[in-house]
């Protein structure tokens, strides 16, 4: 997996980590099973703090995407094929969804401008087959 | 002419010539140390400025082996060695006048004004780590069983005090022991720095990173297995000294430059790799395009990097990283632990210059 992160950008360097981690791991490039470098290596390779690695990592963690213990290092604990989610999580995911909606809304995006990005987004996520095909159907044909 | 002073001479244009020829393999987006993006890799300025750098290094290599060689027989060794302190201090100033016009035309201009400027890593650098070619030890390890068999074997039957290649009469004990050290120093020293060097970052272009991090790849193993082969050719130049003291061979006049022979064959084969692959493998062919598309351009840094060549970074929990010009790796001198690691590299050398100076070599 390539990782990369805009040090100087406005986005705080863990939230970067976070963010790339868990596209990667929508795209399936890191399934759930699959180890991440250890914090201090990460941390070497971008030549940012220890501390910083560590805090995107907790992220991780907090939102139940990433395992870290001593032993096996920092592994992802959940992917695309892992069920449905927590329903006290869709329900905040969906808050922040709608606010993000908002946002392009707000700014004048045309709502189908709005649809052909998630379109393009959600068509670049590693689903398991059968939620893959449900969604092709529910697309209509090309 | 002495062994020594020919030898001296000889690093005189060698040291010119892999100064002058630096930016030759240093990356195009770093231009005597200065990050620049690659689109302005041709600028005027920097096409200016080499040409330049390599008159003016080319002038300061020509005089200083002009004078190393007119003052052969007139000088000691040791004063022809002198010689290189003035030639490195006038590259390192050609190098400074370059660097600082390149960098006041990039700020005056703002080269990196609007683009993406970023750090790549590729995780399967830890997933799947390149190995360290411990085989390639094996010479090396060969050269310094032999010198301790042949050690054992003349040692016994030595008179008390030797006289070395250099004429001095010294004790068979100091300069033995100084010859198995000198060996152990060399192998450690380089098996260990490149071990580190494999913990440490590859040097991943932002532009081209998954290429980049094959020709990385390549170009660390090739380097490694060289540097390895020449701690093996130093630790046979040691073993030529040894002989030679320990009274198993004798020769004369310019056949006395024996012992440098080997190791002046490691440096050809390491400066060879370093021309052919260029820092971090930027010279190596390996493009796979289409396997990760452009993500922006290498951060522009250079205010971690003092007068372009040192890299103090306290952020930056790295040991070793890619040097800044010519091929190689440096010290994050804002690491503690590089300053430890520097410090036991200078003790051990102190230590056994120490145990010379006590014997009279």
């Amino acid at each position: 997996m390539l990782l990369s992160i805009e040090p100087d950008g406005p986005v705080p360097i863990y939230q970067q980590i976070r963010d790339r981690i868990v596209e990667a791991i929508a795209r399936g490039r890191q399934p759930a099973g699959s180890a991440l470098p250890a914090i201090r290596q990460l941390a070497v390779d971008l030549g940012v703090n220890f501390h910083t690695v560590n805090k995107g990592y907790d992220l991780l963690r907090q939102e139940g995407l990433l395992r870290l213990n001593r032993k096996s290092g920092a592994v992802v604990r959940r992917d695309a094929g892992s069920g449905p989610p927590d329903p006290g999580w869709v329900q905040d995911w969906t808050g922040r969804l709608r606010t993000l909606l908002a946002e392009a809304a707000a700014q004048g995006m045309p709502a189908t401008d709005i649809v052909r990005e998630c379109q393009a987004a959600i068509a670049d996520f590693a689903f398991p087959a059968a939620v893959a095909e449900a969604w092709n159907r529910s697309q209509g044909p090309p | 002419m002495s062994a020594g002073a020919l030898a001296a001479a000889f690093t005189v244009p060698v040291v010119g010539a892999l100064t002058c020829s630096a930016p030759v393999v240093t990356r195009p987006t770093l231009q005597f140390g200065v990050r620049v993006p690659r689109e302005r890799a041709g600028a005027p300025v920097i096409r200016r400025e080499r040409r330049a750098y390599y008159w003016r290094t080319a002038a300061v290599g020509v005089c200083c082996t002009v004078v190393a060689v007119a003052v052969q027989g007139y000088w000691p060794s040791w004063l022809i060695r002198i010689i290189l302190l003035p030639e490195l201090a006038a590259d390192l100033g050609c190098f400074w006048v370059a660097r600082r016009k390149i960098a006041a035309v990039k700020n005056a201009d703002n080269w990196f004004a609007g683009l993406r400027q970023t750090i790549v890593t590729d995780t399967s650098w830890r997933s799947d780590p390149p190995r360290f070619p411990v085989r390639w030890l094996i010479p090396a390890l060969a050269v310094m069983a032999a010198t301790a068999a042949v050690g054992a074997l003349r040692y016994p039957g030595l008179p008390a005090h030797i006289v070395t290649g250099s004429g001095h009469r010294v004790s068979k004990s100091a300069v033995s022991v100084l010859v198995v050290a000198g060996q152990l120093y060399v192998t450690a020293l380089w098996s260990g720095l490149m071990l580190i060097i494999y913990r440490s970052r590859p040097d991943i272009e932002a532009a081209d990173p998954a290429a980049s991090t094959l020709r990385y790849r390549r170009f660390l193993a090739a380097f490694t297995r060289a540097l390895l082969i020449m701690a093996a050719l130093a630790d046979a130049s040691l073993l030529l000294v040894a002989l030679r003291d320990w009274q198993v061979y004798r020769l004369s006049g310019i056949g006395r430059a024996l012992p440098v022979l080997p190791f002046a064959a490691g440096m050809l084969l390491l400066a060879a790799v370093a021309a052919r692959a260029g820092q971090g493998g930027s010279r190596l062919n390996g493009n796979v395009r289409g396997l990760a598309l452009a993500t922006g351009v290498d951060r522009d840094d250079d205010r971690l990097w003092k007068a372009g060549l040192l890299y103090v970074n306290r952020d930056d929990p790295a040991v070793m990283v890619g040097s800044r010009f010519g091929v190689g790796w440096t010290f994050n001198l804002g690491n503690p632990v590089a300053w430890l690691i520097i410090a036991g590299i200078v003790a051990a050398l102190a230590g056994m210059a120490a145990i010379g100076a006590a014997a009279g070599i």
